[in-house]
C-alpha cells in the first residue's frame, strides 16, 4: 500500500562500519507519524540514560517529513534529532532546502548514525547502496566548500548534501548542520555530535518514487493552499514598518493577527520583514535583554530595515514544495560575493541585542556562521554576553586579545565571531555558548547569559508575548521560539478545527496578554502538541501562519497515508510526541523545571523604560498549568503513569 | 511494480544506458533483467527498446519511439509556476534547473529544461507538479 512514508530506516554504524536497513512497522507510523515523532520513537529506547552525547552510544538521525515528497505544500523540512550535548537532554533540530526529499528517494524516513569512526567519513547513499567514505580531505573545509566538493566528486545524477563546518569538527556546542550552502538546522548543538562521530556529510542520490494513497486529492488540496498563498495585496515599502510597529505600541489594545498578512511580508521580504516592527513593539530583546526600543529607536534600526536586505536579493529562494520563498540569495560585499538573505533571527541577534546597526557587518557574519556551520542565534546571544561582560569589567582587553567589546562596534563584534569559529583565544572560551562562557568565567557572570537550559533564547520577547516565555521554559527542546506563543495561536486558528479550543476576540486589551490565565495554557499546549504533528510531516512553520483552515495538514495526511482520522486524533498524536520527548528528558536525568529561563528575560526585575516597561511573567504557574494540559505532574513535570497509559506509550 | 523485459530482448545493452537508476542487468548479447527494486518505472527503457520488448507494471507492451529528439519534453508555464522546485527534485537525470540572472527584474527563479538530451521523457515532473504547470509536449517533426 502507498501510504507517503517509505516504511524503512538505515542505520550506520560509524563504529564497525556497517550498515543495516530496519523495516518500521505501519502502527508506528499510526502512532508517531515520520519526521520529528520517528526520530522520538527509536531513540528514546535506543539512546541508553547515561550516554554522553559526544560519545559513541549517542544516535544522531535525519529524518523527513511524512509529506515530503507527496505533493502537499510547505513540507520540505528535514529533521535532526538526537542528546543534545547542548542541553544534555532531547536535541532536535529542522530545515528546509532540497535535502529532505532526497531522504526519501534514497527508499529511507530516516538515516541514523551510531558510534564514532575514527578518522573523518561522509555517507554516500545512491541506487540502492550505501557506502561510508573517506573524507579526510574535506575536514577543515567551511560547509560551502564542503558541499561544492561533494557534488562534483558524487558519483550520481542530483546529489543533495547535508554538512558540518568546522565549529561542528571543534565539537562547539552551538554548532549545526548546513545544506543548500547556508541552511541550517542550527539548534541543539547537533553539529558537535555529528562532529564527535567524525562524520563529515551525508551525500544523497537516490530517485525512488514517493507514493501517496490519494495522489489526486492531495494535488486537489495543494492548489487551493497555493491559491490562499498567492491572494495577497501589494505592500507598503520597508522602511513604513518601523511606523506600523510604532503604532501597534503606542495602542491599549491589539488586533487579533491572522497569519494571512505576515504571510505577505514573508513573500516580499522573508522574515527580514519584522526587523524593525519587532523592536517597535517590544519583541525584538536589545542590548543582552537589557535595554529596550528606546535604546535602540528607529533612527539607529532604519539601517536594518527590511528593503535593505531584500534591495541586494537576485533571486528568491524556496525550499522545497514552498510557494511562498520567504529566503533570497543575495550579493555582498567583501571576502564572500553571496549570501543566504539573513533571516530575522540573524539581524537582531547581531544588530538590537548588540546595540549594532551596520548592515554590512550582519551580512558577512550571516555567511562566516553558515560556513563555519553555527547557529547565528546562539553565536549573536553569546556576542552580546560577552560584550555586558566587557563593559561590567568581568572581561578585559587582556581576555579578550585586544578587542575592544563595547557595545555596537561592528568591528570588534566581526573579529570576536571570527575567534570564536576558530575557537582562538577568546573565542575558545565562548564556542560553547554563554552558560558553558559563565560557568568557566564565574565571578557572578550567569546573570548575563540569557538561555534556558544552556540554549540561548531567540530574539522573541516574552516580556512583550508571555506565550514566547513559557516554550521556553516548557519545551523538552529549551529556548526554542518555532513551538508556539500567543501571537502563533492567533495566527494557527487552531480553534477552527479542532473542538474545545478558545478563540481569539479580534480585537482585545494588551493587558490582558499578560494576565496567566488558564485559556493561555491550554492554547499553549495545542501550539506544542500541533507544531509535533507539523514536524511529523515535515511541515514548515510558516505555512502554520496561513492558519489551519488554509493549510490542510489533517488533510493532507489522511490523503497521503489512507487514514481517516480527524484533526483530535492528530493533536493526540502530537501529544504523544511531546509527552515522549519529555520521558526522554526525564530519562536522561533532566529536570523540567531547570528548563526555566533567565530572570532577565522574565522581567526581573522589570524594564524601567520602553515597550515592556515594568513587566514580569508568573511563569511559575504557567508552567505548571502547561503541565496540567498534557497530563503531566504539575510540581515536577515528570509524565504521569496515566497519562503513558492513555496515550499508549 | 516494476517494468519487466521479456524474451525479445536481443541484449543490445541500450536500455542499459537509458536507466536513470542502473536497474538493468545483462550482459552483451544476452537477455537484460531489471531489478524491481531500483526500477522507478520511468519508462526510458521501454521507448528506447528497439525490439519493443519492455513490458511495463500494468504488463502492457511498450512502444519504441524511435528518434529521442522526438520523446516529449516539458514546457512550463511560468503563469502557473509557483518555483517550488518540486518538478527539478522529482527529475531522475537532473536536466531541469532554476534559471535567473544577477540582473534579473523579476527576483524569481523558474524551472528550465537545461540538458534536453539528457530527459528522458519520464513526465515525473509534470505528474508530480502540484499546480499543473507542466505539460510534456513532443518536438514538431
Amino acid at each position: 500500500m502507498d501510504k507517503g512514508y517509505m516504511g524503512k530506516v538505515l542505520w550506520v554504524d560509524l563504529s564497525s562500519g556497517k550498515i543495516d536497513e530496519e523495516t518500521i512497522p505501519d502502527s508506528v507510523y499510526v502512532k508517531y507519524l515520520s519526521g520529528l515523532g520517528l526520530g522520538a520513537y527509536l531513540l528514546y529506547s535506543r539512546i541508553p540514560a547515561d550516554a554522553d552525547p559526544l560519545g559513541p552510544e549517542n544516535i544522531l538521525g535525519f529524518l523527513s517529513g511524512l509529506l515530503t515528497g507527496t505533493g502537499s505544500l510547505f513540507t520540505g523540512r528535514w529533521m535532526v534529532v538526537g542528546k543534545s550535548p547542548l542541553t544534555g537532554g532531547w536535541g532536535d533540530a529542522n530545515c528546509g532546502g532540497n535535502f529532505s526529499p532526497s531522504i526519501k528517494r534514497c527508499g529511507y524516513d530516516g538515516i541514523f548514525f551510531k558510534g564514532t569512526s575514527k578518522k573523518p567519513v561522509y555517507l554516500f547513499v545512491d541506487k540502492g547502496k550505501a557506502e561510508i567514505k573517506d573524507a579526510s580531505r574535506f575536514w577543515g573545509m567551511d560547509t560551502v566548500e564542503t558541499e561544492k566538493s561533494l557534488i562534483k566528486e558524487a558519483d550520481c545524477k542530483k546529489p543533495r548534501v547535508a554538512c558540518i563546518g568546522p565549529a561542528g569538527e571543534k565539537l562547539s556546542l552551538i554548532s549545526g548542520i548546513c545544506n543548500d550552502l547556508g541552511r541550517m538546522a542550527a539548534r541543539s548543538g547537533l553539529g558537535a555530535v555529528m562532529g564527535s562521530k567524525k562524520l563529515k556529510a551525508v551525500v544523497l542520490g537516490g530517485a525512488m518514487r514517493i507514493k501517496s494513497h490519494s495522489p489526486d486529492k492531495i494535488k486537489k488540496l495543494s492548489r487551493t493552499c497555493n491559491t490562499a498563498t498567492k491572494d495577497q495585496s501589494q505592500f507598503i515599502k520597508g522602511i513604513m514598518s518601523a511606523r506600523i510597529g510604532t503604532l501597534m505600541r503606542v495602542l491599549p489594545t491589539q488586533m487579533a493577527m491572522d497569519g494571512k498578512m505576515y504571510i505577505s511580508m514573508l513573500d516580499k521580504w522573508g522574515t527580514a520583514s519584522m526587523n524593525q516592527i519587532s523592536i517597535e513593539i517590544g519583541d525584538s530583546p536589545i542590548k543582552n535583554w537589557k535595554g529596550s526600543n528606546k535604546d535602540f529607536g528607529t533612527e539607529k534600526s532604519e539601517l536594518l530595515n527590511p528593503d535593505v536586505f531584500t534591495d541586494s536579493v537576485f533571486v528568491k529562494y524556496h525550499c522545497y514544495s514552498c510557494p511562498l520563498g520567504c529566503g533570497g540569495i543575495c550579493s555582498i560585499k567583501g571576502k564572500y560575493s553571496e549570501t543566504h538573505k539573513p533571516e530575522y533571527e540573524t539581524v537582531l541577534a547581531f544588530g538590537g541585542l548588540c546595540m549594532n546597526n551596520d548592515p554590512d557587518s550582519i551580512f558577512y557574519l550571516n555567511e562566516v556562521l553558515n560556513r563555519a556551520g553555527m547557529d547565528t542565534i546562539s553565536a549573536g546571544g553569546t556576542v552580546a554576553f560577552a560584550l555586558e561582560c566587557y563593559e561590567k569589567g568581568i572581561i578585559t582587553k587582556k581576555e579578550t586579545g585586544g578587542l575592544e567589546l563595547t557595545w555596537g562596534n561592528s568591528s570588534a563584534i566581526v573579529a570576536l565571531v571570527e575567534k570564536i569559529v576558530k575557537r582562538e583565544g577568546i573565542g575558545d572560551l565562548l564556542a560553547d555558548g554563554s552558560k558553558v562562557a559563565a560557568q568557566k568565567i564565574g565571578n557572578n557572570s550567569m546573570q548575563y547569559a540569557i538561555q534556558a537550559g544552556g540554549q540561548e533564547l531567540a530574539m522573541h520577547d516574552g516580556r512583550n508575548d508571555p506565550g514566547f516565555a513559557l516554550h521556553n521554559c516548557v519545551e523538552p527542546t529549551p529556548g526554542r521560539h518555532t513551538i508556539g506563543s500567543q501571537l502563533y495561536y492567533e495566527m494557527f486558528q487552531l480553534w477552527k478545527k479542532i473542538k474545545g479550543l478558545p478563540d481569539v476576540k479580534f480585537i482585545y486589551s494588551k493587558n490582558s496578554k499578560y494576565l496567566p490565565d488558564r485559556e493561555k495554557t491550554i492554547a499553549a499546549a495545542a501550539c506544542s502538541k500541533y507544531m509535533n504533528v507539523m514536524n511529523g510531516a515535515g511541515c514548515c512553520l510558516f505555512g502554520a501562519f496561513l492558519g489551519a483552515n488554509r493549510l490542510p495538514l489533517f488533510d493532507w495526511l489522511n490523503a497521503a497515508t489512507g487514514w481517516e482520522k480527524t484533526p483530535d486524533q492528530y493533536m493526540e498524536i502530537g501529544e504523544r510526541i511531546q509527552t515522549l520527548r519529555q520521558m526522554f528528558n526525564i530519562k536522561h536525568g533532566i529536570e523540567p523545571k531547570d528548563y526555566k529561563m533567565s530572570d532577565r528575560a522574565l522581567g526581573r526585575p522589570p524594564l524601567e523604560e520602553g515597550a515592556n516597561k515594568g513587566r514580569s511573567i508568573d511563569i511559575e504557574k504557567m508552567i505548571g498549568d502547561y503541565w496540567e494540559q498534557f497530563g503531566w505532574d504539575t510540581k515536577t513535570g515528570k509524565p504521569t503513569d496515566a497519562c503513558l497509559k492513555r496515550l499508549g506509550i | 511494480m516494476s517494468y519487466s523485459i521479456t524474451d525479445k530482448c536481443i541484449g543490445c545493452s541500450i536500455c542499459k544506458k537509458v536507466c536513470p537508476t542502473d536497474a538493468i542487468e545483462g550482459k552483451n548479447d544476452k537477455i537484460h533483467t531489471i531489478e524491481p527494486k531500483l526500477c522507478i518505472d520511468c519508462g526510458a527503457c521501454g521507448k528506447i527498446c528497439p525490439q519493443e520488448s519492455v513490458k511495463d507494471s500494468f504488463h502492457n507492451t511498450c512502444i519504441r519511439i524511435r528518434f529521442r529528439s522526438r520523446w516529449e519534453k516539458p514546457v512550463i508555464n511560468r503563469e502557473k509556476c509557483m518555483s517550488c522546485n518540486i518538478c527539478i527534485e522529482a527529475c531522475p537525470v537532473d536536466c531541469l534547473k532554476l534559471s535567473y540572472t544577477k540582473d534579473n527584474k523579476d527576483i524569481r527563479g523558474y524551472p528550465f529544461l537545461e540538458n534536453e538530451r539528457a530527459c528522458i521523457a519520464c513526465c515525473f515532473c509534470a505528474v508530480e507538479c502540484p499546480v499543473d504547470a507542466i505539460e510534456m509536449v513532443a518536438p514538431a517533426k
